[in-house]
């Protein structure tokens, strides 16, 4: 296990993807898997309250980010009944906009959030236009390689244009720790859970709350009703695919402040995304949110209790075992 | 069109004797195992419609076993292909039957999710050889290790068998199977009040492709004789079945041999052009080609050939009237 | 009885679309569906094609229970069905499409081919038999879906709408394909809002209103039924209103 978790000088591009996963979660809570792999497990989770705790909190605010990126593929796929598989590459543009604001301007997450958001509202917005809404009544293979090929071509522009190589955002652009009894949290996962969280329930407040979210539900109801109702749904789509991409630029500008990212990341969280959504039931943005905290929670408790390597796989698996025994997701209900 | 094939299958056959030369044979081979690859893809997401991006999960698992086999207990890797195949096949259940019972793409969704949960744990687990990978035999011990120098031997046993694939997609297309898949493509609720049970069609063509795709897999592990995990389970295996099938033309015959011969010399160019480092162009390239595919022709070449001709016929019918 | 529905509900959530529907058909009826828009027609017949499955109640055809079972073993048993919205595979030529409607009787491609070419001279589509489904209109389409569930050689067929959005020339030749349907020994069940059709070629009607079966009765007494006024009337004015 070990020679694999030092990271060598120069990486095969290859390895360095698993040094990325293993690195990604032992620096949301460093402190427990120093503790050792399968420790916990084995001598009784009684005896280390504190641990367990550490482990839920940093699950809990990785996955608050989760339910942010992925409430924006359940609304498309509400909406449209089109899935993203570029979704994940929005989540990682939106880390090199990050990136790019940090080294190039010099500013902080105050000016990066925003900037990752407003890119990628255009970026779906252009996506929209440029490609959805000419495939959405076309054939399923149409559908599902139109997304596919464009999250090849966003990630290797982006590889073309930063490399391969793993980027980090300075240490200290959100300093210090929270210490509440013992459990220590990391400022940077602090903001980032906390900020996805409110954004979350905002997203949900959009679309349940006002005249824009009720015209975005019009059109995911019943097209030419809303059509009858003066609603233009090709704007409204246009708009739920810039929402959307929006939700994941500013989710990966907030985890890039303690996620080591590459233009490879994207496939983990788009697979991320997949399970939350079908965990949540497609359509549900309150759905979204228990389910991504859930997958967080249960990704950190497995990378503890199996190695880092692993929470993934236990992820997928999740998903395999909610299609064979409930597809229709935990809250199941379409929009 | 008896000619057309006749005239491709001699082509094949003397491809060896016309462009020698290590780089040209090692391209030919590689061209017929993509297009076998293709060709089994083809049988799912071509005819029967079900869209999978994950194909690289029974590509990875027919490369590894054949050399799991050998490096284990020393047996030809030959005796690893059925095994192979048998373990794509359970794979595919897990897959298909839940999917399958779905509409819509909880399916592809499932292919990529269950290929990278494979990729990592064999990425992983010390028996496979983790991250490192697995060899074949360094010397041939026998005609069974079917290991050869040259590449011009591998390309004969893949023209066989893409032959073999080909004359059975051909043998299905005509019959009852290829006449449901097609409806199940076009619409799975009109198919279903005709008496066509969807899922166990849809599953046939999962069974029959992961089995294919599975042989093509160990086809290429016997003659790298060596896998590693990204080579075998990355998500680039399956982008490469895919974009082979598509641009050639989802649904036809002839469409991931035409899709085969386009790509691979293509990629053996940008490749040579741009290095190793710039290998990230090639993928640029195979991403906006699938794009483009999907937004202008779904139908691939084969397609887009064929609106041409009955279009340019109008156009002749109109000028003689 | 060749086709019975007891009490046979359906709900969408909290909308109940179809509350204990009933229906009785002897074999070589051609028996009429009426009522205003939304009064549960549409689901009543998905629930005899499988294609829903009942909330409660029975559906039971030839004697044998096929509440539950599944659209294709409806096929199998002999209910074949059109679709309101014309599903034919686009990219498929005429003949083809017929022919995955015989497979189901003929698994051999040679018979299955001979079987669809009886059908489509049958239906009149003859000349067109290699033009892919997409190059025909609306009629065309209808006819064809006709022709594919007929290759399955039904004994039941459900005709959802299936001469709306024709002219005049083309529902009287509809009208004469489904009088020679029927003289093949097929019993049909036809929603129709056209008043001309189902007078001319239903036996019997049955009138939907809000989910149930109002009336029923030969198609001149049922026209002027008074709960069947009532319902059309009371919708009509209803329209008027809204608009």
């Amino acid at each position: 296990m070990s020679k694999r978790l030092a990271p060598a000088p120069t990486l095969s591009r290859k390895r360095e993807r698993e040094v990325c996963k293993v690195l990604a979660c032992g620096n949301g809570f460093r402190r427990s898997s120093e503790q050792g792999k399968g420790g916990i497990f084995r001598s009784g989770l009684a005896a280390y309250p504190v641990i367990l705790l550490q482990i839920i909190a940093g699950g809990l605010l990785l996955g608050a980010v989760y339910a942010l990126f992925s409430a924006g593929l359940s609304l498309i796929w509400g909406m449209m009944n089109v899935i993203n598989f570029a979704h994940g590459e929005f989540v990682m543009i939106g880390m090199y906009v990050a990136f790019l604001v940090v080294t190039a301007l010099n500013g902080g997450p105050v000016a990066f959030a925003p900037a990752a958001a407003a890119f990628l509202f255009l970026l779906g917005v252009v996506v929209y236009f440029g490609l959805i809404r000419h495939i959405i009544r076309g054939p399923m293979i149409a559908q599902i390689l139109s997304t596919f090929g464009l999250a090849l071509l966003l990630r290797y522009v982006t590889f073309w244009l930063f490399s391969a190589n793993f980027r980090t955002l300075p240490d200290n652009l959100i300093p210090g720790t929270v210490d509440l009894g013992g459990v220590l949290l990391g400022m940077p996962q602090l903001v980032a859970g906390g900020a996805a969280f409110v954004l979350t329930i905002g997203a949900h407040l959009l679309l349940t709350r006002t005249a824009l979210g009720s015209r975005l539900l019009a059109v995911a109801e019943d097209r030419s009703a809303a059509m009858l109702m003066g609603i233009r749904p090709d704007r409204m789509q246009a708009l739920a695919w810039g929402l959307s991409a929006a939700g994941a630029g500013i989710a990966g500008a907030l985890i890039a402040t303690f996620y080591p990212f590459s233009p490879g990341v994207g496939e983990t969280f788009a697979l991320t995304a997949f399970v939350v959504v079908a965990l949540g039931g497609f359509g549900s943005i309150p759905g979204a949110l228990v389910a991504g905290l859930l997958i967080g929670v249960i990704q950190s408790l497995s990378a503890y209790a199996f190695g880092p390597v692993y929470k993934d796989v236990v992820v997928y698996a999740l998903f395999v075992a909610i299609l064979w025994v409930r597809p229709q997701g935990l809250m199941g209900k379409l929009v | 069109m008896r000619w057309g094939w006749l005239a491709i299958a001699v082509a094949l056959l003397l491809y060896p004797w016309i462009l020698t030369g290590p780089f040209y044979e090692r391209m030919g081979a590689d061209l017929l195992l993509a297009a076998i690859a293709a060709a089994a893809w083809n049988i799912l997401g071509g005819y029967a419609g079900q869209i999978s991006v994950g194909h690289a999960v029974f590509y990875g698992i027919g490369a590894y076993v054949p050399l799991l086999v050998y490096t284990h207990w020393q047996l030809p890797p030959v005796l690893g292909i059925p095994a192979g195949i048998l373990v794509s096949l359970a794979v595919a259940a897990v897959i298909g039957v839940p999917t399958f019972r779905l509409q819509g793409h909880y399916f592809s969704m499932a292919t990529i999710a269950v290929a990278e949960l494979v990729r990592i744990v064999v990425g992983n687990w010390d028996f496979v050889g983790a991250a490192i990978g697995l060899m074949g035999p360094a010397v041939p011990r026998s005609l069974l290790d079917l290991s050869f120098k040259s590449a011009v031997p591998y390309y004969y046993i893949f023209l066989a068998v893409l032959a073999a694939i080909l004359a059975l997609t051909a043998h299905l297309e005509r019959g009852r199977m290829g006449y449901y898949w097609r409806a199940i493509r076009a619409g799975e609720r009109a198919a279903r009040s005709l008496g066509v049970p969807v899922r166990r069609y849809k599953l046939w063509a999962l069974l029959l492709s992961a089995g294919f795709t599975s042989l093509a897999g160990s086809l290429y592990a016997l003659m790298v004789g060596f896998v590693d995990p990204e080579s075998a389970f990355g998500i680039l295996v399956s982008v490469e079945m895919i974009i082979t099938a598509a641009l050639g033309g989802v649904g036809t015959l002839l469409g991931p041999l035409l899709g085969a011969a386009i790509l691979v010399p293509l990629k053996a160019t940008t490749n040579s052009l741009f290095g190793g480092g710039g290998s990230g162009l090639t993928y640029i390239l195979y991403g906006g080609i699938i794009l483009l595919l999907a937004r202008f022709e779904p139908g691939g070449l084969i397609e887009l050939s064929r609106r041409i001709a009955t279009r340019s016929l109008k156009k002749a019918k109109a000028r003689a009237a | 009885m060749l086709l019975e529905a007891h009490q046979v509900s359906r709900a969408f959530g909290s909308f109940l679309a179809l509350s204990g529907a009933e229906l009785e058909l002897a074999e070589g009826e051609i028996v009429g569906l009426i009522g205003p828009n939304g009064a549960g027609k549409s689901t009543f017949f998905n629930c005899l094609s499988g294609d829903l499955q009942p909330t409660s109640g029975r559906i039971l055809f030839a004697g044998s229970e096929v509440t539950r079972a599944t659209p294709e073993a409806h096929a199998r048993l002999g209910i074949g069905r059109t679709f309101q919205v014309p599903a034919t595979f686009e990219e498929m030529s005429i003949l083809d499409n017929v022919m995955v409607g015989a497979f189901l009787r003929h698994p051999a491609r040679g018979e299955a081919r001979e079987a669809a070419r009886r059908i489509v001279e049958f239906a009149g589509l003859d000349r067109l038999r290699d033009q892919p489904a997409r190059s025909l209109g609306t009629p065309g389409r209808k006819r064809l879906e006709i022709a594919r569930v007929l290759a399955s050689e039904p004994r039941l067929i459900l005709l959802d709408e299936a001469l709306a959005g024709l002219n005049p020339v083309e529902i009287q030749e509809a009208i004469a394909l489904v009088r020679r349907i029927h003289a093949r020994g097929i019993t049909l069940v036809i929603v129709e809002h056209i008043m001309e059709v189902i007078l001319s070629l239903t036996g019997r009607v049955l009138v939907f209103n809000q989910g149930r079966t109002i009336a029923s009765g030969k198609p001149r007494d049922i026209v002027d039924h008074p709960a069947v006024i009532e319902a059309y009337l009371g919708q009509r004015r209803q329209r008027r209103r809204r608009e």
